[in-house]
C-alpha cells in the first residue's frame, strides 16, 4: 500500500470509530425527538452517569468483588451503564417529565431538561468531586496492526456495540409490536391513544431507551474522556449538529451524519487542522440548514424513528 | 433597681465587646478565584488544599493580622471570572486577589484588579501578556511561556540532537505562547518545526493527531502543551501510533510545568521517555519542600504526593505572609513589599519579581524523563 493510500484507509478507520462514537450518543436524542418532538438537555449528563457507572463497576465491583479479569469487568460495566442509564430516565420521566407534560405545556419540559442537566451535573460534582477520573478499558489498551494501519480493540468493541444498538433498535422499532405502537405515537399521539395504545408509556418507554443507549455511549466513551461530571458536555454539541444534519429525529439520517461527522473531523484533522474541525462541523450544519433543512433523510414523520 | 441597671449595662457591654474587637480586628483579606468547576478543575481543587494548609499554618495570624479567605469558582472561563473578581471586589473588598489558574481568565481579571488597584498574585498561568502588559498590580510565581518554552527548546536541540520538532498544544492564550516560546528558539538555533498542531479543550479522541504526525516523518521531539487529562490521552495515542519511545518509536514527547505529578502513572506506560521541565519535585531535599510534603500528608493523607499546583498555592500564601511579616497591611503595602522580595525560599524555589512582577527565579526549575515503571529520573540540564 503507498503511504498516502495507508493514510487515507488509517484515517476513515480513524473517522468511522469517532463516528460510531458520536452516533451511540446521537441516537438517543433523535428518538426522543422523534417521539417527543422534544430536545433533551441532559442526555449529556446520562452519558456522564453511563460513564461513571461504567467506571466504577469495572474498576471496584467487577474486578474487586467479582474477581473478574479486567476485559470481563469491562463488559460487565458496559451492561451496568445500559441499566444505570435505563433506570435513570425512568426515575427523570416518572419524577420530572411526566408530570409536565400532562399540563400539556411543551415549553416547561423543555425547560425541565435543562435542569435534570444542572441538577445531574452537580450532583455528581458533590458525589465524585472535580479532578478527572482516569478510566482505562483494558480494550484501550490491545493495538491490532494490520500491515501498517492499527485500531484499538476499543474501538472495534465501539464500532460492534454501535453495530448491535442500531440493528437492535431498528428490529425492535420495526418488527415488534412495542415498536409499531410507539411509531404510532410518534406519528399522532391523540389517534394512538384512541387505538388502544397508551401513549404515557410508551413515551417512558422512549426515554428509557434512549437513556440505556446514553448510558452505553457513557461506557464506550468513558475510557475516551477526560471523565469528570462535565465530559458529556464535550460531545454533547457535535450529537446535536449530528441530529440536524441528519434530519431532526430521524435514525437512519443520524447513523450516517455521525459517521459523516467523525470521518469529515478525522481528514479535517489530516489536511486542515485539528483547530478548525468545530469550524468544519459547523459549517456543514449551516450549509444543510440552508440547502436541505430537513436533514440528509428526509421522511415523513411517522417513518422516521 | 441600680443593680439591675449595672446588670444589663455589664451584660450590654460583654455583648458589645466581641464586636468592637472585631471591628478593631485587624485583617488580610485574600480572594482567591480559581477554576473549582469544569475541565480544569482540578487547579482549583488542587490550589484549595495548598491554600488551606497554609491558612492552617498561619491560623495564629502574622504581625498581628489575621488571614482571611474567600474562595471563588471562575471555571476556568474569562466572562465567569470577570463577574467573579467583580463580585468579590464590591462584597468582599479583598486586599489581594490569588488566581486565576488559566492564562485566559487571568487576563480578564487582571485589568479589572488594576483599575481597582488590587494586587493579583498569579500562580498558574503562563501567557506572556500578563506581565507584559505594563499592569503595575500583577505578580506571577509561576514561570512565563518563556521561562518554560526556552530551555525545553535548548535541551530538545542541544541535549537530545533533536532536529525535527512536531509542536502540540490546546489553542489557548497558554498554549499559543508556550507553542511560540518553543518554536522561536528551537527554528533560530536551526532545528525544523514539521507542524503546529493545536486543538480545543473538547478534543477527547487524539488518534487522527497521531496518524497525521506519523504521516509526517522523522520526528525527533514533541514539544506539549495541554491540560493532564488531554495530554495523558495524547500520550497514550502516540504510543498506539509507535511514534513515542512509549510505544516503541523513537521521537521524544515533552512538557512544560503544567502537568501535575502523577500523570505519568495515568498515561501509563506511554509516558515512558517523556521529558519534561519541572518547578516542583516532591524528591527535592531543601527542607522547605519536605516540611511541605510532611504536613500535606498529615492533613490530606499519607499516600498523597502534593503536585506542583498544591505547591504553588500553598507559596502564594507564604509570600503574602512574608510581605505582612515586612508590615504590608493593605494592598498597596503589599505590593510595596512585593516589588521588594528577594530570594524568598517557597517550596517552588526561591521568589524575587522583576520590574514587570515576574519571579525571575529559576535556580531550582529541572528536568526530568519518566522511567519504564514510571518514576522520574532528574537530568542535569537547567
Amino acid at each position: 500500500m503507498t503511504d498516502l493510500l495507508t493514510l487515507l484507509v488509517q484515517q476513515s478507520v480513524n473517522g468511522v470509530y469517532l463516528g460510531c462514537l458520536y452516533v451511540m450518543v446521537a441516537l438517543g436524542l433523535t428518538l426522543i425527538y422523534g417521539v417527543l418532538n422534544q430536545i433533551n438537555f441532559a442526555h449529556a449528563d446520562f452519558v456522564t452517569v453511563g460513564a461513571f457507572a461504567a467506571l466504577f463497576t469495572a474498576t471496584r465491583f467487577g474486578t474487586k468483588v467479582l474477581g473478574l479479569p479486567d476485559t470481563g469487568a469491562y463488559l460487565l460495566s458496559m451492561v451496568a451503564a445500559l441499566g444505570a442509564g435505563a433506570l435513570l430516565g425512568l426515575a427523570i420521566n416518572a419524577a420530572v417529565f411526566a408530570p409536565l407534560r400532562e399540563r400539556g405545556d411543551e415549553l416547561r419540559p423543555l425547560i425541565a431538561t435543562i435542569g435534570v442537566s444542572v441538577l445531574l451535573e452537580n450532583f455528581q460534582l458533590w458525589l465524585l468531586g472535580p479532578i478527572p477520573y482516569q478510566f482505562d478499558s483494558p480494550f484501550s489498551l490491545e493495538t491490532i496492526r494490520i500491515g501498517r494501519i492499527f485500531f484499538t480493540a476499543q474501538s472495534v468493541l465501539v464500532v460492534v456495540a454501535a453495530a448491535l444498538a442500531i440493528v437492535a433498535l431498528y428490529a425492535f422499532m420495526k418488527f415488534t409490536f412495542l415498536g409499531k405502537a410507539l411509531r404510532a405515537v410518534a406519528q399522532d399521539r391523540e389517534t394512538a391513544g384512541l387505538m388502544g395504545i397508551n401513549p404515557n408509556l410508551l413515551i417512558a418507554l422512549t426515554i428509557v431507551i434512549a437513556s440505556a443507549l446514553a448510558g452505553v455511549g457513557g461506557a464506550l466513551l468513558g475510557p475516551v474522556l477526560v471523565l469528570t461530571p462535565f465530559a458529556g458536555a464535550t460531545v454533547i454539541v457535535k450529537a446535536f449538529a449530528i441530529v440536524i444534519i441528519g434530519g431532526f429525529g430521524n435514525m437512519q439520517g443520524t447513523i450516517i451524519a455521525g459517521l459523516l461527522v467523525g470521518v469529515i473531523e478525522a481528514f479535517t484533522v489530516q489536511y486542515l487542522g485539528s483547530g478548525l474541525i468545530d469550524l468544519v462541523v459547523f459549517v456543514l450544519l449551516l450549509v444543510m440548514l440552508v440547502v436541505r433543512p430537513t436533514g440528509l433523510i428526509a421522511e415523513r414523520k411517522e417513518e422516521n424513528v | 433597681m441600680k443593680r439591675i441597671i449595672w446588670s444589663f449595662a455589664l451584660a450590654a457591654a460583654c455583648a458589645i465587646a466581641p464586636l468592637s474587637a472585631g471591628a478593631q480586628e485587624r485583617v488580610i483579606r485574600i480572594g482567591v478565584v480559581m477554576p473549582i468547576s469544569g475541565p480544569a478543575s482540578y487547579f482549583g481543587v488542587m490550589g484549595r488544599e495548598g491554600i488551606d494548609l497554609a491558612l492552617e499554618q498561619f491560623k495564629a495570624g502574622v504581625n498581628g493580622y489575621r488571614l482571611q479567605v474567600q474562595y471563588e469558582d471562575s471555571a476556568c472561563s474569562p466572562l465567569q471570572a470577570t463577574n467573579t473578581v467583580k463580585r468579590l471586589l464590591d462584597q468582599f473588598k479583598p486586599h489581594i486577589v490569588i488566581g486565576e489558574e488559566c492564562s485566559d481568565a487571568s487576563l480578564a481579571i487582571a485589568p479589572i484588579l488594576e483599575q481597582a488597584k488590587v494586587v493579583q498574585l498569579n500562580a498558574g498561568s503562563v501567557t506572556m501578556k500578563l506581565t507584559e502588559s505594563g499592569y503595575k498590580y500583577v505578580f506571577r510565581i509561576f514561570p512565563n511561556a518563556e521561562q518554560q518554552s526556552l530551555p525545553l527548546a535548548k535541551v530538545a536541540y542541544e541535549k537530545l540532537k533533536a532536529r525535527t520538532a512536531v509542536i502540540l498544544h490546546e489553542k489557548t492564550n497558554a498554549g499559543n505562547d508556550n507553542a511560540e516560546g518553543f518554536e522561536k528558539p528551537f527554528v533560530a538555533m536551526g532545528g525544523k518545526v514539521l507542524a503546529k498542531i493545536d486543538f480545543g479543550r473538547d478534543v477527547n479522541d487524539f488518534t487522527a493527531i497521531a496518524t497525521r504526525i506519523a504521516s509526517l516523518g522523522k520526528v525527533d521531539v514533541l514539544p506539549t502543551f495541554a491540560l493532564e487529562g488531554q495530554t495523558v490521552r495524547l500520550s497514550q495515542a502516540l504510543a498506539q501510533a509507535r511514534i513515542v519511545k512509549g510505544g516503541g518509536g523513537n521521537a521524544v514527547q515533552m512538557g512544560s510545568i503544567w502537568l501535575p505529578y502523577g500523570y505519568d502513572q495515568k498515561a501509563g506506560q506511554a509516558s515512558e521517555g517523556y521529558v519534561r521541565i519541572v518547578q516542583f519535585d516532591p524528591t527535592e531535599n531543601r527542607k522547605v519542600v519536605q516540611d511541605f510534603i510532611k504536613a500535606f500528608r498529615v492533613k490530606y493523607g499519607a499516600d498523597k504526593v502534593p503536585t506542583h499546583i498544591n505547591a504553588h498555592a500553598y507559596d502564594a500564601i507564604l509570600l503574602i505572609v512574608e510581605a505582612v511579616r515586612r508590615g504590608a497591611t493593605d494592598t498597596e503595602s503589599i505590593r510595596d513589599r512585593f516589588t521588594k522580595l528577594k530570594d524568598v525560599e517557597v517550596t517552588t524555589g526561591k521568589i524575587t519579581f522583576d520590574a514587570k512582577g515576574q519571579n525571575s527565579d529559576l535556580s531550582v526549575v529541572h528536568f526530568v524523563e519518566t522511567q519504564k515503571d514510571l518514576s522520574w529520573k532528574g537530568l542535569n540540564w537547567q
